[in-house]
């Protein structure tokens, strides 16, 4: 088992306690917690969309290649253009094929880093496939297999997502990615009414040594596809809360909830007008917009003839 | 039996006789040194002692239902005391015995005292008549006990003779022959009692003997050591068994009252237990130095005492607390070695598992924990040194019981309990290792605890509490790690919060409450021992003690809730309703007022609302709150704030005295000058000095001594401004000329004067600067000033009058507030409607949730799935297997896709986001062209179909798709979410009528066209909803005709004056259109006023006996109209005459049509809306439906199918 401090960065990235993450102190430079550490840090500045954050976070010119990694990822994340994503795209390929090698610098554990995160950009920009065999389908490090899983719901194929999942029980059981892993599958397969995802959050919740708003939202999440709308609601408006301001996650799932079976159509409305402004790339915003476009094009299919009005 | 509980313990001189209070947690112990002590053995309180004897006591028993207690000693007598602390004293001695008193006991019904004694016989006593009524003799030594039988008319005695005699006294109850007997006159009544056994078989001397509560037996206790059990019938007696196993003389046996035990004592310094069915030693309780003397069993509770060389001890054979947890709304709990559940919303309460064969049959199991997730229990049990057996309950009770020796999996260990789903963690104490099991019951892990611990319990996922001598720790099993550590008294149970957040942990007379990271944590102690607690929903932690139900609310406060006659074992708490297990396992409920810690917790959150609503529904405040409110709070500043929200002046006034500070008088100022209140104005202005608000005051109040008073003060200040203000509000005109000529403005002053009328005194203003009258005239003449204050009518200045009641406060306001949020609603101004009658209509808009009066046109509604969809459904091809084979990256079929599939209905399609299937579903179905407004409609019912998660880091969120049936499992039977429900399309319905009633047509008729804009978007799943959903349709559809007419005429009789005709038909379509009655009510009235107007007599009448036809019930708005409705009628029976023509034929039926408002007759060719089924003149087919600008009129379409 990896050290306590490891473990605790590792389960507060799973469960998305970002926040927590980052403001924890790095140890010191010589311990072999130093790398992951650090490389969990700036991924966790990633995901809360600050890809300088975590630039400025690595030692520039490292050698190793889960940091090298790590920074390509993050400047892949903050280019915007195609143009620019693709040489950065390249990079992670090569880095892929380095650590096949022997005289690269990092341990065996930085080295699946390197295929996890060369797997995210990729899923990222699309390349499902290459993705999919960055990764390797025999992997046995649980963090690829949570990316792995979360391609094939993502492209709906629980039944692959759920051998992948099987698979992985047999060397890891217990873990807590793992049980994360198995209430993603539930989420989107919906088996058992979402009884499974409900309980992990549930218990998750309920873990001393963790509080991430995350989990909160995502039982929010849970509780609005159990058809728990006002539980829901409680959830979301608590994690809203907890975090001053709210990521697009929880204001988009605010917005979902608020609208289903509304007795007040204002406030689906006002959250909506919220998030479209405060987080105009988040996918929700996204589809909705083209939506909108699509209707407007299709009411071009039905000539509207003259209003009938008295002569 | 592995634990012997002890409850209470007294270190005194010797203890010979004992004997427990019936009722009251008292017991009486009679000692070696002659005194009787009274305790209280909950409270461990010595209550009270007696102190008459002379020479050791030995006997000691309670009357049954008085407060009377008997004590015999080596005096020879018999002494009965009052025992009620006012009333404490020896109410009188029995003489007659020659020797030691040994034992001495109340008959449970008859006026009876037995006695045995030293001097070979046992007697009777009268305890009225106080005098021996029976002495029974044969014994040949020292009779050592003699009892009553507890129902029949038999005594039991033994003896140091060997022998136990049971005697029959049913000749006593017959007649009293002692009346005439004196003492000593023995022989005469011997013959009422008669020896009926003699029990030989003990070698030595016989110390106690007594008869089973309910059996024909009897337990003997003698110095050779046994114990003996004897039987009787009803003609003989003969010895059933021994037990053996003292190793000294035995003191006592007794019959445990309710279990198949015997309990006995001796001088080898043992309390023994003993099975009485199988007569073998069970348990064994030894002290190092005491001999035991005396031993003594509650007649009703599982409670013994047992007196010694140095003293005495209550104890319990086992544990009463039953094991027991909560999930949800169920009490999953051991009852008899039963595990029950019971529902705490019906009360419904099963055997589900019997668990008689784990473990001691003696021992009850000592906790359990329950796992949702699995239905599963996991129970353990001190026996054995300590077992723990997992087991899964069966879903419902059946017909015989499911014993948990089928499949359930034991172990050892001293304390289990589940930690998540699939894992639980066992404590070997012995060891000091914790060992985390799965569901098979292997173990997974093996900890070794960072404390000495006894006792371990749930700590939030992954985690444990662990209780140790002096400190709980909350640990991480994953991590292996301590979380948090509290110094405490040893943790004994642990009671989570309903959400998780918070724990109280609780030791014998400690409470600390946590919160679930045991980083903040509060403690309380209590002298009296804890038993058990459980959280009531808003955060306040209630828990018991052994004679309180108590609560404690987050930052301490405690206090007391109710008293308790018995311990309980609370198990939830839900309002005023604390469900708990009594001490024999039985659930109960307890109804308390939680009224006092709400209060406190409301006003430590400032939750006015809360408080309002506390005072608004609580019992307990039947008299004014404010008093209750103030007596609550401590704090000043509060009290301050209180008693203004309160409006209540006093203890407002006196909290500002304390406060003192300018803001708290300013404050209270403007409350009392809201209320009237001019005294307590005064003091404050004068508190803050605000001269010129007091001024004012002063003035306001006609208080002019004062305003004299606020000039000299104003003089003193030297403030010249202020004393003019004042001489002016004081109508003084000396004053104020004088404070001009003072401040050297001469001239006003001169002009003061002199429009004063004041003519020397301007000569003198003159003078002193040295001009005369000439000099000035070039000044213009002014007229006689009158300004004057106003004069003083009646004086108020000594008055506090008019004051406005106290009871105008905040909480009456918000309290009539409330009732008015949906009330006020604007007068439906139409002509001359009495306006008395508006806001009675306004009640009868509340019932519009009352649909069923109403009659819809039934029809167009073609519920057979038909071609229409059919199609749709066909288009999409039929492969709902398609996943195996496929290779690794091709994407599979979305959730959305087979929402399309498997729903004809449009409002699916759009949640699926498929836009243009939806749009020709309702083209097809309901003839919809115009699409535009249903835009906001589509994007919403969208955007609340769909939401988003990120479960890995940098991945884009993961769509999932919200179902309406999430157990569904079947793909091709799930459908999305319903967003619009038939139900919040009723509450805009609603909302039209109300717009309609308060006369806002413009908006109504909007949110009429909204509301059949929303029904489109409206899924359905039964017929019964098709059904409601048509009615809904039409109802809407005739509102908005109706209001749309009601809009024409009101512009043509604003546009177009002359156009009366068109007015009156106009008003005469509204009263055709459909609506319900209080709506109805007002186009009939509005119809009526306009034809009066327009002195169409005839028409008016006939549009006020429909009023009157429609029957308005007993309400007020019936007077009002009622009356007009009469006067109408007479005007047209006076005048049956018609002013106007009217281009319609009111006789014939007709349609209305949409576009035109003119009559479409039956059997005249129409063109109908496909959606709402409005009629129209047959030119406006293929037009745009003008109401609902929605749908084609006269297109073709299939109306909707019936998916299900």
């Amino acid at each position: 088992m990896s050290s306590s401090d490891l473990y605790n960065t590792k389960t507060a990235f799973f469960l998305s306690a970002y926040q927590t993450l980052i403001n924890r102190a790095l140890p010191d430079s010589s311990s072999p917690d130093y790398i992951p550490t650090l490389v969990y840090q700036a991924r966790a500045h990633i995901a809360l969309n600050d890809p300088a954050g975590a630039i400025s976070l690595l030692p520039p010119n490292s050698e190793n290649v889960a940091l090298k990694a790590v920074s390509a990822l993050a400047r892949y994340v903050s280019a915007t253009e195609s143009s620019e994503q693709e040489p950065i795209l390249e990079e992670l390929r090569d880095l892929a094929v380095e650590i096949e090698g022997d005289d690269v610098e990092g341990t065996e554990h930085d080295k699946l880093t390197v295929r996890v995160i060369a797997g995210t950009a990729f899923a990222r920009a699309g390349e499902i496939e290459e993705a999919l065999e960055t990764l390797g389908s025999e992997t046995e490090d649980l963090e690829a297999v949570a990316v792995i899983v979360q391609i094939y719901l993502s492209i709906n194929r629980p039944d692959r997502a759920k051998k992948e999942f099987e698979r992985a029980k047999n060397w890891a059981e217990d873990d807590v990615l793992l049980q994360l892993i198995e209430s993603s599958i539930g989420l989107v397969a919906a088996r058992d009414g979402y009884s499974n995802a409900n309980s992990f959050y549930t218990e998750q919740l309920a873990n001393p040594s963790l509080s991430s708003t995350h989990i909160l939202t995502a039982r929010g999440v849970t509780r609005i596809l159990r058809n728990e709308i006002p539980a829901a609601k409680s959830d979301l408006e608590e994690s809203l809360e907890r975090q001053k301001g709210g990521d697009a996650e929880t204001l988009a799932a605010c917005v979902v909830a608020a609208g289903i079976d509304a007795k007040k159509s204002n406030e689906a409305d006002e959250l909506w007008t919220r998030l479209s402004t405060e987080h105009p790339s988040h996918p929700l915003v996204v589809d909705v917009e083209q939506k909108s476009r699509l209707f407007d094009e299709l009411c071009s299919n039905f000539p509207v003839p003259p209003l009938a009005v008295a002569a | 039996m592995s634990v012997m509980l002890t409850k209470f313990e007294s270190k005194s001189n010797r203890v010979k006789g004992l004997a427990f209070h019936p009722t009251q947690p008292l017991l009486a112990a009679a000692l070696h040194n002659g005194s009787i002590q009274l305790w209280n053995y909950r409270m461990g309180v010595l209550v009270d002692r007696f102190e008459e004897h002379e020479g050791p006591v030995r006997g000691v028993n309670f009357h049954p239902s008085r407060a009377l207690l008997a004590t015999g000693g080596d005096d020879y007598k018999i002494k009965v005391w009052d025992i009620r602390p006012q009333n404490r004293r020896c109410l009188f001695t029995l003489h007659g015995h020659l020797d030691f008193v040994r034992t001495v006991q109340f008959h449970h019904e008859m006026p009876w005292i037995i006695s045995a004694s030293d001097d070979q016989t046992i007697r009777i006593w009268n305890s009225t008549s106080r005098n021996c009524i029976a002495i029974l003799t044969g014994h040949s030594h020292y009779v050592m006990s003699a009892y009553f039988h507890p129902k029949d008319d038999l005594v039991v005695s033994a003896s140091v003779d060997q022998t136990v005699r049971v005697w029959d006294i049913s000749g006593l109850r017959k007649g009293s022959p002692n009346t005439s007997t004196g003492p000593g006159n023995f022989e005469s009544f011997d013959t009422f009692s008669t020896v009926k056994y003699i029990l030989e078989g003990h070698d030595r001397g016989v110390n106690y003997a007594m008869f089973h509560p309910t059996l024909p037996l009897i337990v003997s206790a003698a110095d050779d050591r046994t114990i003996k059990i004897w039987r009787m019938s009803e003609t003989k007696a003969w010895e059933v068994d021994s037990c053996r196993g003292h190793f000294n003389n035995v003191s006592t046996a007794l019959f445990h009252p309710k279990h198949e035990l015997i309990v006995s004592c001796g001088e080898d310094k043992t309390v023994r237990v003993w099975d009485l069915a199988k007569r073998t030693a069970i348990q064994t309780f030894r002290r190092e130095n005491d001999r035991f003397w005396v031993l003594a069993s509650h007649p009703n509770l599982n409670l013994f005492a047992a007196g010694h060389d140095s003293g005495l001890i209550v104890f319990k054979l086992e544990r009463e607390r039953p094991a027991f947890a909560v999930h949800q709304d169920s009490l999953y709990y051991i009852r008899d070695k039963y595990v029950r559940s019971y529902d705490f919303n019906t009360g419904a309460d099963l055997g589900l598992l019997s668990v008689r064969k784990f473990g001691s049959v003696y021992v009850p199991p000592r906790t359990l924990s329950f796992n949702p997730a699995e239905r599963a229990v996991l129970v353990t049990i001190s026996s054995d040194n300590g077992l723990y057996e997992l087991t899964s309950l069966p879903q419902q009770a059946q017909g015989e019981m499911k014993d948990s020796s089928v499949d359930g999996k034991r172990g050892a260990g001293q304390s289990a309990i589940f930690v998540s789903r699939n894992r639980f963690a066992v404590l070997q104490k012995a060891t000091q290792f914790i060992e985390i099991g799965d569901l098979a019951n292997t173990v997974v892990k093996k900890i070794k605890p960072p404390v000495q611990t006894n006792e371990i319990f749930y700590g939030g996922t992954a985690s444990l509490i662990l209780s140790s001598t002096s400190t709980v720790v909350l640990y991480d099993i994953q991590q292996q790690k301590t979380l948090a550590e509290i110094n405490s008294p040893p943790v004994k149970y642990v009671v989570w919060s309903n959400d998780g957040s918070l724990v109280a942990l609780m030791s014998k007379h400690t409470i600390t409450i946590a919160n679930r990271t045991f980083t903040e944590h509060s403690l309380i102690h209590e002298t009296i021992r804890i038993k058990s607690g459980a959280w009531d929903d808003s955060g306040v932690f209630i828990y018991s003690t052994l004679n309180h139900i108590k609560y404690c609310l987050p930052q301490g406060d405690h206090g007391v809730i109710c008293t308790l006659d018995n311990p309980v074992y609370l198990t939830r708490v839900k309002g005023k309703t604390v469900h708990c297990l009594d001490r024999s396992g039985r659930p109960r409920t307890i109804t308390f007022d939680p009224t006092e810690y709400r209060f406190k917790l409301a006003l430590l959150k400032n939750n006015y609302e809360e408080m309002l609503y506390i005072i608004r529904t609580s019992t307990l405040l039947g008299q004014r709150f404010p008093e209750i409110a103030l007596h609550f709070v401590q704090d000043t500043n509060t009290r301050f704030e209180l008693a203004l929200e309160c409006g209540n002046l006093d203890v407002a006034m006196e909290t500002a005295k304390t406060i003192d500070r300018p803001e708290c008088w300013d404050r209270l100022a403007q409350q009392a000058l809201k209320q009237g209140n001019h005294k307590i104005v005064e003091k404050a202005y004068q508190q803050t000095k605000n001269f010129d608000k007091l001024s004012f005051l002063y003035l306001a109040t006609g208080s002019t001594d004062k305003l004299a008073k606020m000039q000299k003060i104003a003089d003193a200040r030297g403030d010249p401004m202020s004393r003019f203000h004042n001489a002016l509000y004081a109508g003084d005109i000396e004053g104020r000329i004088a404070i001009l000529r003072e401040v050297g403005l001469n001239p006003l002053a001169y002009l003061t004067a002199k429009t004063s009328g004041l003519d020397d005194l301007a000569l003198q203003i003159l003078e002193t600067v040295g001009m005369t009258e000439a000099d000035v005239d070039d000044v213009p003449a002014f007229g006689t000033s009158i300004l004057k204050p106003p004069p003083v009518i009646n004086s108020t200045a000594d008055q506090n009058w008019p004051v406005v009641s106290t009871g105008q406060n905040f909480f009456d306001q918000a309290l009539a507030n409330g009732s008015l949020e949906t009330g006020i609603e604007p007068a439906y101004v139409n002509g001359d409607a009495a306006a008395g009658a508006s806001s009675a209509l306004d009640a009868w808009a509340k019932d519009e949730e009352v649909q069923d009066d109403l009659d819809p046109e039934e029809g167009g509604w073609e519920l057979d799935a038909d071609a229409g969809a059919a199609q749709v459904t066909e288009e999409v091809e039929e492969d709902a297997t398609p996943d195996e084979d496929l290779p690794g990256s091709t994407p599979g079929i979305s959730e959305t896709e087979h929402w399309v599939r498997n729903s004809p209905l449009a409002p699916d399609h759009v949640a699926a986001g498929s836009f243009e299937t939806a749009m020709q579903l309702l083209n097809r179905q309901l003839g919809i062209v115009n699409f535009v407004d249903l835009k906001p409609l589509f994007l919403s019912t969208y955007r609340s179909s769909h939401t988003y998660l990120t479960p890995v880091a940098s991945l884009p969120p993961l769509q999932l798709h919200i179902r309406r049936n999430p157990t569904e499992t079947s793909m091709s039977r799930t459908l999305p979410v319903v967003v619009r429900s038939l139900a919040s399309v009723r509450t805009e319905l609603g909302e039209g009528f109300r717009l309609v009633t308060g006369n806002k047509l413009a908006e109504a008729r909007d949110v009429f066209r909204s509301v059949l804009r929303s029904l489109l978007l409206v899924p359905l799943a039964s017929d019964d909803e098709a059904r409601t959903w048509r009615e809904l349709v039409t109802t809407s559809r005739e509102y908005l005709l109706g209001v749309s007419i009601e809009l024409e005429r009101r512009r043509v009789a604003e546009e177009e004056p002359d156009n009366v005709s068109r007015n009156l038909e106009l008003a005469a379509y509204f009263t055709e259109c459909k609506l319900q009655p209080p709506q109805v009510l007002l186009a009939l009235r509005s119809a009526i006023t306009v034809f009066s107007k327009a002195n169409n007599q005839f028409d008016a009448a006939r549009y006020a006996r429909r009023l009157l036809a429609l029957n308005p019930d007993a309400k007020v708005v019936a007077m009002a109209s009622f009356f007009f409705a009469r006067q109408r009628i007479a005007a047209g029976e006076r005048n049956p005459r018609n002013a106007v023509e009217l281009s319609f034929d009111p006789y014939t039926p007709f349609e209305i049509c949409g576009a035109t408002f003119t009559p479409v007759y039956k059997g005249s060719p129409a063109a109908y809306c496909p959606y709402t089924n409005q009629a129209y003149l047959p030119e406006f087919k293929g037009k745009l439906d003008p109401l609902t600008q929605l749908s084609e009129i006269g297109a073709a379409a299939s109306g909707l199918p019936a998916p299900w």
